[in-house]
């Protein structure tokens, strides 16, 4: 079987597993030699089962089980999943004693019960076989009594370390972690504590704190906001609270349950934010800011829109028509200048209060002065700097020319939670504790702290960076719980209010103060935006792989990017003009230049990108990430700081890329009907001009008993106004399911096996399409084609409505899939599952894995309601099912239940006027509906 | 009637009696003295079809060992060259049941010289296409939960699937038409067990004959089951292939949802089993040198009836662009579309070609009466039917309703393999047969010399 890569797999990999054992290789094996190595064999043997035999972890078969631990019952414990420095808190569910699952916490103000695909896949990063398993010195491994040795000497400086002695971190909201920090900075006067992170928000924060004269977080409350216009934001993707503003922004979308908003959208490729707008606009990055310009002349200094695009007057008046309720949001790809211009924009449409508030900033030392990574290494190369310590990042990965300097520092720390590259090149590696094994803590966008508690033991062993910093310090070694608890001694006074923040997942009380700070008055005039290039290069993260910290994780390589759908690997996105002026296809593979810096990857045609721009998607390309993610995709962080003309030339070779649409990209008679969307104003003419009514599919006539007999049917609608096509779904199905991960080549073989997947659609123009995302899963048909067509009753209904696999029976004829009109069954060409590196413990075991030949599908979370059914008979409560893709969806898109309970929200939404089932003239009668897409376009924009 | 324009040859050469029927063919077969004892091009024939073979045989084993992923077929193309192969196999087995049991039971005189081979062929290629259903099973190993055997689970043959009304189909041809083919022989295997020299022959040949002396009970016997099996074989060839054609129409996929598949189905398989008699007794008649028993008349016959099937495939066709800009549903016509003009245009033209336009120039006399062309026209509607399977297979499942879910299929080597294998199976089954079995039914020529049935 082929790498999942789809590339070679590394023979000597044993090697860099066992570095000693190549120096043991390297002497000619003699006889006696070869003896020896044959003992040291066999007594290895018999250690490996031995336990580590360390006090603290005497290890002892459960012949009774922990309190709590029933087998066979989850367990549910809250702790926040921590990204960029921010926290989304999850409740991680537990089988038998291990993490298997994670949920959000519906009482976190930045989950409400949602998660985003990072905290989904995070059960992989848990148990990624490649995670660090002790501490490496110059890339050896080394014992732990070293390591604190190394420190020793930091500590023994006397008078502290002082000025040689630099900490680098990303940015940090842990009240824990910054007073370690704080510790640290004590008790070595001079040393300097850097904050830097691949993917910045560093505009961002001095935009804000440009505007309002201090740190300030200023976060919108998109429930209230009636008309916004989002330029290139990563509002409901990835800045930090997204998924509260997913929620906020899903929840003004639906026409049936309220007044909808309008959302205008301006960006140079096509983001999450920008396909759910109601009006997308396109410009290059240069072209936003020149928009932002104008708008500000209009916006602040009264003056007419002259010039610019033809659609800036409509929507200029639109903003000033909902004062009070409109709002711009940036993302953070601009200037701090420009930040500051749309807050003061912001202001003088009068939504503080309402549609945005300003806030204290949530971080540690929000306002740290210049002392990011540019002086850091100005100073390494100075030879300025004798110790560094590197806490859960990875510059030598993600900066050009940090590998050449780190040499240049005596001590060199890197605590990481893997031997990634920036832990390789330091002369110490210190692993660290994956968030699920240690004590810390963290606080969301809107200051909302939550302790997060370990789920499970130590797999491997670690640090986490609290305690070595405070060990650096000098302080007294210290469990990382008690690091934890002195931080919230005094909120957290008595047992019981720890506990309950514990329980909760949220310390009450600790969301940040609304500051009163006003707009600072001088605004300027208009910004200048960059000279005019032909071709513009933009680097932005990959939307999986973020900073190419998630790069081995095999769920996330897999996922199809939201829109390209292009999965392991990161082709250059360039613009439909471009590809044919340049005579490029999907896969041509070209030369990247920035000056004399230069990338070599294949292309991939983005309908809806701005002419002239190209997007370049970071975190692929790592040489030391893991087993799964080496050597993935091109590594574009080199031409982050390349200086000179953007430039593009094709190589003449072509490469397959993989992705799991394979349909012409622009398809003009289908989505229509599949993918059933209209305008607010038609809505309102005819309510039901998209449901029901325009194609009755129970009004096909059929010669089969129709009632499946049982007082429970299961049904699921699916509002594709609230869809923004985030993937957190389909993390959560394949988390929830144990769907296999194929690996490149077999989706090259297009035979991925996600259960449940985003269809993307297309219609118009290539240059401006309209973007529609369509969750698919299987539809339970009341009349299922498949189920008549299976020779041995493989696939049955059941009287719940469910349409069932039966695993053990299925032979593999493949003819249900056949018979499946929405393609939605997956077969097992190969043992997936078998070859998968995450180790069994990992799954879930409610869920059979399947084996080789034979087909699956979604099945409802069939284990989710089994669960809930026997909750049902054991205490009489009714039963409450929430499917995985429902429970993850940060926009309460997908809506389960029993549609023959009256109560149902289920039900309630297959009532909508603008309930439909794709491709109902198949009289398949589906369970699950979707509501058609109503958009909301500005009449004055209307041609 | 009138009197042709044409002078009509005879089904037999002139000079023939029972006689020499007997001995020309027994000699064939038996080849008592002769060095060596099989003619050089036979064994040469053998060798290759043993080559193919073991390529189908390694193939099938990686298959075994490894999975279905070895082949090309994905999502949304999950029956690829295995259900196509199955198809063309069984449509090339009709050939012998037309040309047997449904002539037979018309008594036309020119079926006598033919009825063996064909139904050789039949039966060989029954017998390649009896393997596939079980070979593109995800878990082959389960194949008999198909069939509906009582067992502790309580489980039992889903009866609403296609597939299962083809296990039984293909079932019940594969051992009716072994049936036919061999009781048809007892006769033959009996003059052949009288006429072999040495005690091996007469072992083999007597063992085989059951026990058949001619005598007037057992001539009476035979004559009424060989009716009957023939009465029975000539709706089952119908019927096996309006299965085949309902394992496709009775699914609900765009391209295969379709009435007509049946009667479809059964014209195809026509137009494919006069193929494959020509082509085989083209070569035939030459090598055994059986020019005196299938005369130019068979082979004018054959022309015209592998015409009239082409005809019937050509109104298929039609009908099948007809019934889709007939009816209602945009995703057939725009699979119809892709089909005829998109990625794999080039099949469905190369099926029009072959199966249709080629065939056309049997109208004239002389091209029936030419058996090179005659050969080249069958083997390139061989090749026709082959894209035409492709085309109602692959371009279906590539172009379904969802545009999402579209895919591609292209074939691996071990799909190829195996083709090739399977026809590796039939050669050197039908090598063997013609080697070892009488390859013209001697007790029916020789009835009909005297004027009478066998």
């Amino acid at each position: 079987m082929p790498s999942l890569k789809g590339i070679p797999g590394d023979e000597r990999d044993w090697i860099r597993r066992f570095p000693h054992l190549e120096q043991a290789l390297a002497h000619p094996l003699d006889r006696r030699r070869t003896l020896k190595l044959l003992a040291l064999a066999l007594a290895g043997g018999g250690l490996a089962g031995c336990d580590p035999g360390t006090p603290d972890r005497g290890f002892v078969s459960a012949v009774r089980a922990a309190p709590g631990v029933v087998p066979g019952r989850a367990n549910i414990y809250a702790s926040a999943h921590v990204r960029d420095g921010y926290a989304n808190g999850i409740l991680v569910t537990h089988q038998m004693g291990r993490p298997i699952k994670v949920e959000g916490n519906p009482g976190h103000p930045s989950s409400l019960g949602a998660t985003d695909l990072f905290a989904q896949a995070e059960i992989q990063d848990f148990y990624d076989p490649d995670r660090a398993s002790g501490p490496l010195h110059d890339g050896m491994p080394a014992a732990w009594q070293e390591v604190t040795t190394a420190l020793q000497a930091l500590r023994a400086v006397p008078g502290g370390a002082g000025a040689g002695l630099r900490v680098l971190t990303g940015t940090v909201t842990s009240p824990t972690l910054g007073a370690a920090v704080e510790a640290l900075l004590a008790a070595h006067p001079g040393a300097v504590w850097h904050r830097w992170d691949a993917i910045g928000r560093d505009a961002v924060r001095e935009g804000a704190a440009a505007a309002y004269g201090r740190p300030a977080m200023v976060i919108p409350d998109l429930r209230q906001v009636d008309v916004a216009l989002a330029v290139d934001s990563d509002l409901l993707d990835s800045a930090p609270g997204h998924l509260r503003h997913a929620r906020a922004f899903a929840g003004r979308r639906n026409p049936v349950r309220g007044p909808m908003s309008r959302l205008y959208a301006l960006e140079p490729t096509p983001g999450l934010t920008g396909v759910a707008a109601d009006h997308r606009f396109i410009a290059t990055p240069a072209g936003c800011e020149e928009v932002i310009g104008r708008l500000a002349a209009s916006l602040l200094h009264n003056e007419e829109p002259s010039g610019g695009p033809d659609w800036l007057r409509a929507v200029v008046d639109d903003l000033r028509a909902h004062r009070g309720r409109a709002l711009i949001h940036l993302g953070p790809d601009y200037g701090a200048r420009t930040h500051e211009a749309v807050h003061a924009m912001n202001e003088a449409l009068g939504g503080r209060g309402g549609v945005f508030d300003v806030f204290e900033p949530a971080e540690y030392r929000p306002a740290q002065p210049l002392s990011g990574l540019p002086d850091l290494m100005d100073d390494m190369e100075q030879g300025r700097v004798r110790a560094l310590l590197m806490l859960d990042v990875n510059p030598v990965y993600q900066v050009p020319r940090f590998a050449e300097a780190l040499p240049r520092v005596a001590l060199s720390v890197a605590l990481a939670d893997r031997p990634h590259e920036t832990a390789r090149a330091a002369r110490w590696h210190v692993p660290l504790v994956h968030g699920f094994e240690a004590w810390g803590d963290a606080r969301a966008d809107d200051g909302t702290a939550t302790i997060l508690q370990p789920q499970a033991m130590p797999l491997y062993g670690g640090a986490t960076a609290a305690a070595l910093l405070r060990f650096c310090a000098g302080d007294v070694v210290r469990p990382a719980r008690e690091l934890v608890l002195q931080v919230w001694r005094d909120r957290l006074a008595s047992e019981r209010d720890w506990r309950a923040a514990l329980a909760a997942g949220v310390v009450p009380g600790t969301a940040s103060a609304r500051l009163d700070a006003a707009i600072a008055p001088a605004m300027p005039r208009v910004l200048p935006g960059a000279g005019p290039a032909d071709l513009t290069l933009l680097l932005r993260p990959d939307p999986h792989l973020w900073d190419g910290r998630e790069a081995n994780n095999p769920w996330l390589q897999e996922l199809p990017r939201p829109l390209s759908k292009t999965v392991w690997g990161n082709p250059l996105l360039v613009p439909p003009d471009l590809a044919r002026s340049m005579g490029l296809r999907n896969g041509d593979e070209v030369a990247l230049f920035v000056g004399a810096r230069r990338a070599v990857l294949p292309v991939w045609v983005q309908p809806g990108q701005a002419a002239g721009c190209v997007v370049g998607l970071l975190g692929s390309g790592r040489w030391h990430a893991g087993e799964t993610g080496d050597g993935v995709g091109a590594d574009l962080y080199p031409l982050r700081d390349g200086v000179g003309a953007v430039r593009i030339v094709a190589t003449g070779r072509s490469v397959d890329v993989a992705c799991t649409e394979h349909h012409a990209t622009l398809v003009a008679d289908r989505p229509s009907d599949i993918v059933r969307h209209g305008t607010l104003a038609r809505f309102r003419q005819e309510p039901g001009f998209l449901g029901v009514a325009r194609n009755d599919a129970a009004s096909i006539a059929s010669l089969y008993r129709r009632d499946p007999g049982a007082p429970v049917a299961w049904g699921m609608s699916i509002d594709l106004n609230a869809c923004i096509g985030c993937n957190a779904c389909m993390t959560a199905c394949q988390a929830e399911n144990n769907v296999p991960v194929v690996g490149r080549d077999e989706v090259l073989r297009q035979r991925e096996m996600h259960w449940l997947r985003i269809d993307r659609a297309y219609e118009g123009t290539e240059e401006a399409p309209d973007t529609f995302f369509q969750p698919m899963l299987c539809m339970h048909c009341e009349q299922a084609p498949c189920e008549t067509v299976c020779p041995v009753g493989a696939t049955m209904h059941d009287s719940e409505g469910l349409n069932l696999m039966v695993y053990n029976r299925c032979v593999g004829t493949k003819f249900c899939s056949n018979n499946c009109p929405y393609k939605v069954r997956r077969f097992n060409y190969f043992a997936f599952a078998e070859q998968e590196r995450r180790p069994p413990v990992s799954r879930n075991p409610d869920v059979s894995v399947r084996g080789r030949g034979v087909m699956e599908k979604c099945t409802f979370c069939v284990q989710r309601i089994a669960q809930a059914r026997i909750a049902a008979d054991r205490d009489g409560v009714a039963e409450q099912v929430a499917t995985a893709c429902q429970a993850a969806c940060p926009t309460q898109a997908i809506t389960f239940g029993d549609i023959n309970d009256p109560d149902a929200a289920v039900r309630h939404r297959k009532a909508s006027p603008l309930t439909y089932a794709v491709l109902s003239e198949q009289g398949t009668r589906p369970r699950v509906t979707y509501e058609a897409r109503i958009r909301n376009p500005n009449p004055a924009l209307e041609t | 009637m009138s009197a042709p324009a044409v002078i009509v040859p005879a089904v037999i050469a002139a000079g023939e009696t029972a006689q020499s029927v007997t001995e020309r063919i027994s000699a064939v077969t038996l080849r008592e003295g002769a060095r060596p004892w099989s003619p050089l091009w036979w064994w040469g024939a053998f060798a290759f079809s043993l080559g193919l073979l073991g390529m189908g045989v390694i193939s099938v084993g990686w298959l075994f060992y490894a999975g279905l992923g070895i082949w090309g077929i994905d999502w949304p193309v999950v029956w690829g060259l295995d259900i196509l192969n199955y198809v063309w196999w069984i449509a090339i087995a009709s050939g012998g049941t037309f040309i047997s049991a449904l002539f037979f039971l018309l008594g036309v005189e020119w079926r006598t010289a033919l009825n063996r081979l064909a139904e050789s062929l039949t039966l060989c290629a029954a017998l390649c296409a009896a393997i596939f259903p079980i070979l593109h099973l995800g878990r082959p190993w389960f194949f008999y939960w198909l069939f509906p055997y009582p067992n502790t689970m309580g489980l039992w043959a889903q009866f609403r699937s296609p597939l299962v009304w083809d296990f039984f189909a293909i079932l019940t041809y594969v051992l009716a038409s072994t049936l036919f083919w061999y009781f048809g022989l007892l006769p033959d295997l009996a003059t052949l067990r009288d006429r072999a020299q040495s005690q091996g022959l007469r072992v083999f040949y007597g063992v085989l004959a059951l026990g058949f002396r001619g005598s007037g009970r057992q001539w009476r016997h035979y004559r009424a089951v060989y009716a009957v099996m023939a009465a029975l074989m000539a709706p089952l060839v119908v019927s096996v292939h309006s299965i085949v054609g309902m394992d496709f129409a009775g699914s609900a996929a765009i391209g295969w949802h379709s009435t007509q598949f049946p009667p479809f189905f059964v014209f195809g398989a026509a137009l494919s089993g006069f193929a494959v008699v020509l082509v085989a007794i083209l070569p035939l008649r030459v090598l055994l040198g059986l020019q005196a028993y299938v005369t130019d008349r068979h082979i004018d016959v054959l022309g015209r009836l592998f015409l009239t099937s082409s005809l019937c495939v050509a109104y298929a066709y039609l009908m099948d662009g007809f019934s889709t800009f007939y009816g209602p549903d945009p995703a057939e016509r725009t699979m119809f579309v892709l089909r005829v003009f998109g990625l794999y245009a080039p099949v469905y033209w190369g099926t029009i070609v072959l199966n249709i336009l080629l065939p056309q120039l049997l109208w004239w006399r002389t091209a029936r009466l030419t058996p090179p062309l005659v050969w080249g026209i069958g083997l390139g509607v061989l090749m026709g039917m082959w894209l035409e399977r492709f085309q109602i297979i692959v371009t279906s499942l590539a172009r379904t309703q969802m545009p999402s879910s579209w895919g591609q299929y292209t074939p691996t080597i071990w799909e190829w393999s195996l083709f090739f294998g399977t026809i590796g199976l039939f050669l050197t089954t039908f090598l063997l047969i013609v080697r070892l079995m009488p390859v013209v039914a001697m007790a029916e020529m020789r009835a009909m010399l005297r004027g009478g049935t066998a």
